[in-house]
């Protein structure tokens, strides 16, 4: 039996214009329709197919507003059991060591968790780090980056892809955290069974000052802070290669220049 | 009702990623033939679990009815009044995606209104093959007519077709009717040639309405009676898709009986019921009537929301096109068409939420109102796009050319116009 918690995220769909606020540059949530992240629903479907192969139970544990209530519920419907969502004007601006505070102390509301499940990196935010420092501060072994993972017994292996190392095989005794790449799988769709069903699952909302974090988090208790941002400038006009009988020459030359090649 | 509730709305949401994940990318192969609609509603059904859930429905309804079809044979044995009908009491209440339960009702219409917004094709075949093949089979069928054929419809394992139409019976469709049988020992020999079939060049199973040629003198008085067949049965064909102006991802064809011989346990229903075949058609009709109202929801939301879009975007004389209130006309009228038509859409899950049933003539109302909404809307999407309206990469003039359909099938337009005016006039 193998227990885990998936952690999930709501975030602006990637297809429509995000921005930050213009008050205090942190995400404009309002701007854009809001989503369950790709990268958690590949999450919740390694959890399903390993609680399949093992039982057990899967909880998602959210950080989010209130609308994130929607992503949950599609977490739910696609088969996890049951949620634990922070939910706290408080935690606006929090960055990811406090995000990954809270998700410690939300992840130990949970019993006899086994398994920690998590994107390797949001696509909002992209820091990537929270994974990592989630295990940090609860002390559990991390295999990041997986694009494979089984679990046998007591132990959890993965094969690790980074951009820098290639493929590397990791292994860890239960309890320990994982968090995986867009090649882990293809998430499957929620049933019609399972988005009824998850109308009656349960989801326990928590504060901040529930998890006895009141006055730690929020904008004004991060370790970073965002002093300026600006749109990605547009795109310049590229430079022509004329082909006078040498054009590949030229490309390769520029290319070349560029170290590209 | 005002919306749709947060279920449904995550139901909506869900099935429209599908139909942008899968079915999007793919409408040209699925339009140009080189693709079945088969695979992909066999995914869709697949993929949200609705060919457990109508295997576990069906298999468990053929179940009580056997008991119910037992305990009626029993009765009969030992008593003298005998007859019973147990068989046809209790015809299960299938939505679209089979027998809908508390909460579930607007499931199947939602589904079919994401579905048209892309490819009303697909519709067309999974609502022939489910709602009327498998719906007819389920509803008349005998607990083992219904294991030998409805169970395998009902999950899309099979597919159905369902063939009233002839080549000189349209609208006239029982009067007209040529297609008979005559019996033959137990069973029956049938002649004659369907066209128009949805489904009907590729379909495994074909429901069939023919005449009963029992000596009567008057042809159009006679009953009309309904079979299942077998695709490869002796004497039965299939033709080839024909060739038409719209709804390509739905294959057309005309079938051919020359003596097929059919076994007794291939009738559905009684044959000495004389109207059985007209109720069992006629059945459908309202059904098949509320459901255009959803596929036409589908063809203006998306029509709609791509002139939108297309209006804010397209500059002319240095403004958008959004900015010339003659194009402001066509998006308000779309507009109205739209609330309208989901105003119906909406009622008809009203009416299934208070366990009514729509009436024809009310059905007709939808059919003629929504259809005649759709086509509009979707030719003026073509106008306000321009040029690019009439080139098949904009995709409004495929839904253009799919509108047009539901103002000729599902009953002629003309005809909803005469069940409306039936039901008004009738007492
Ligand atoms: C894409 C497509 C799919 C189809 N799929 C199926 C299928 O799966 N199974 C099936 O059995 N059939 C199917 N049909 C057939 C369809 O139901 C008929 O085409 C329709 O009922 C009209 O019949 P008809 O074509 O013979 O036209 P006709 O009946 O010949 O009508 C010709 C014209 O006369 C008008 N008209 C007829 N009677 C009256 C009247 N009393 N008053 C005023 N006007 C009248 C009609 O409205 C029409 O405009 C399909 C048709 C199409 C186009």
């Amino acid at each position: 039996m193998t227990n885990i918690v998936v952690l999930v995220k709501q975030v602006p769909d990637t297809y429509s214009e995000r921005k930050l606020a213009a008050g205090d540059n942190t995400l404009d949530r309002e701007a854009a329709d809001a989503v369950l992240d790709e990268i958690n629903e590949r999450a919740i479907e390694e959890a399903l197919v390993i609680k399949e192969a093992n039982e057990g139970e899967v909880t998602v544990v959210c950080v989010g507003p209130d609308r994130a209530n929607d992503a949950i519920r599609k977490a739910l419907s696609m088969g996890a059991d049951k949620a634990v969502h922070v939910s706290d004007e408080a935690l606006h601006g929090a960055d990811i060591l406090q995000t990954s505070k809270v998700l410690a102390k939300a992840v130990g509301t949970v019993e006899g968790v086994d398994l920690i499940i998590a994107g390797n990196e949001a696509s909002d935010g992209r820091g990537g780090a929270v994974p990592a420092v989630l295990a940090e501060l609860l002390g559990l072994p991390q295999l990041t980056h997986a694009r494979k993972v089984t679990v046998e017994g007591g132990t959890v292996k993965v094969e690790r892809e980074t951009a820098d190392e290639g493929i590397t095989h990791l292994e860890a005794s239960l309890p320990a955290l994982i968090s995986v790449n867009e090649k882990i799988n293809e998430p499957r769709y929620p049933s019609f069974k399972g988005i009824m069903a998850a109308k009656k699952k349960p989801v326990e909302k928590l504060t901040a000052a529930d998890l006895g974090l009141d006055g730690e988090v929020g904008l004004a208790n991060a370790a970073s802070t965002v002093l300026e941002s600006a749109p990605k400038p547009p795109r310049e006009a590229g430079q022509r290669v004329d082909d006078e009988g040498d054009g590949g020459v030229k490309v390769a030359e520029y290319l070349a220049s560029q170290k590209l090649i | 009702m005002l919306e749709w509730s947060d279920t449904e709305a995550l139901v909506q949401r869900t099935i429209r990623e599908f139909v942008d994940k899968e079915i999007r990318p793919q409408v040209d192969a699925l339009e140009h033939g080189e693709l079945a609609p088969y695979e992909v509603l066999r995914k869709l059904f697949s993929s949200f679990g609705l060919d457990v859930a109508a295997r576990e429905a069906t298999e468990a309804s053929i179940a009580s009815q056997r008991e119910r079809e037992a305990a009626g044979a029993a009765a009969e044995a030992t008593s003298d009044a005998g007859a019973s009908t147990s068989s046809q009491e209790k015809p299960v209440k299938g939505g679209l995606f089979g027998p809908a339960g508390a909460g579930q009702e607007a499931m199947g219409l939602i589904a079919v209104t994401e579905l048209c917004r892309v490819c009303p094709g697909l519709v067309a075949a999974l609502g022939v093959s489910l709602g009327l093949a498998a719906g007819t089979v389920n509803a008349r069928g005998t607990a083992a007519q219904r294991a030998r054929w409805g169970a395998e419809l009902a999950t899309l394992d099979k597919i159905g077709a369902w063939a009233i139409t002839e080549p000189d019976s349209g609208s006239d469709a029982f009067g007209g009717m040529q297609t008979t049988v005559r019996k033959q020992g137990d069973g029956y020999v049938l002649n004659g040639q369907k066209t128009f079939i949805t489904n009907g060049p590729f379909a495994d199973i074909v429901v069939v309405y023919a005449k009963l040629d029992d000596g009567t003198t008057d042809r159009r008085r006679r009953p009309v009676l309904t079979f299942v067949l077998d695709s490869g049965m002796p004497g039965f064909t299939q033709s080839r898709p024909l060739r038409k102006m719209g709804i390509h991802s739905s294959p057309t064809g005309e079938l051919f009986f020359d003596d097929v011989y059919l076994e007794p346990e291939r009738l559905l229903g009684s044959a000495t019921a004389g109207a059985e075949g007209k109720d069992s058609a006629r059945s459908n009709f309202a059904t098949e009537r509320v459901g255009v109202a959803a596929m036409a929801l589908g063809i203006i939301e998306e029509c709609l929301a791509r002139c939108v879009d297309y209006a804010n975007n397209r500059k002319l004389w240095g403004q958008p096109i959004a900015d010339f209130q003659l194009v402001q006309l066509k998006l308000a009228k779309m507009e109205v068409a739209r609330m309208n038509v989901q105003n119906l859409v909406y009622r008809v899950v009203e009416t299934m939420r208070a366990e009514r049933t729509s009436s024809l003539a009310e059905a007709s109302a939808m059919k003629l109102y929504s259809s005649q909404a759709a086509t509009e809307v979707a030719l003026e999407a073509v106008q306000l796009f321009g040029g690019n309206g009439y080139m098949a990469e904009y995709r409004v003039e495929q839904l253009a050319r799919d509108a047009k359909s539901l103002e000729i099938y599902a009953g002629s337009n003309e005809i909803q116009v005469t069940h409306i005016a039936r039901g008004l006039l009738a007492n």
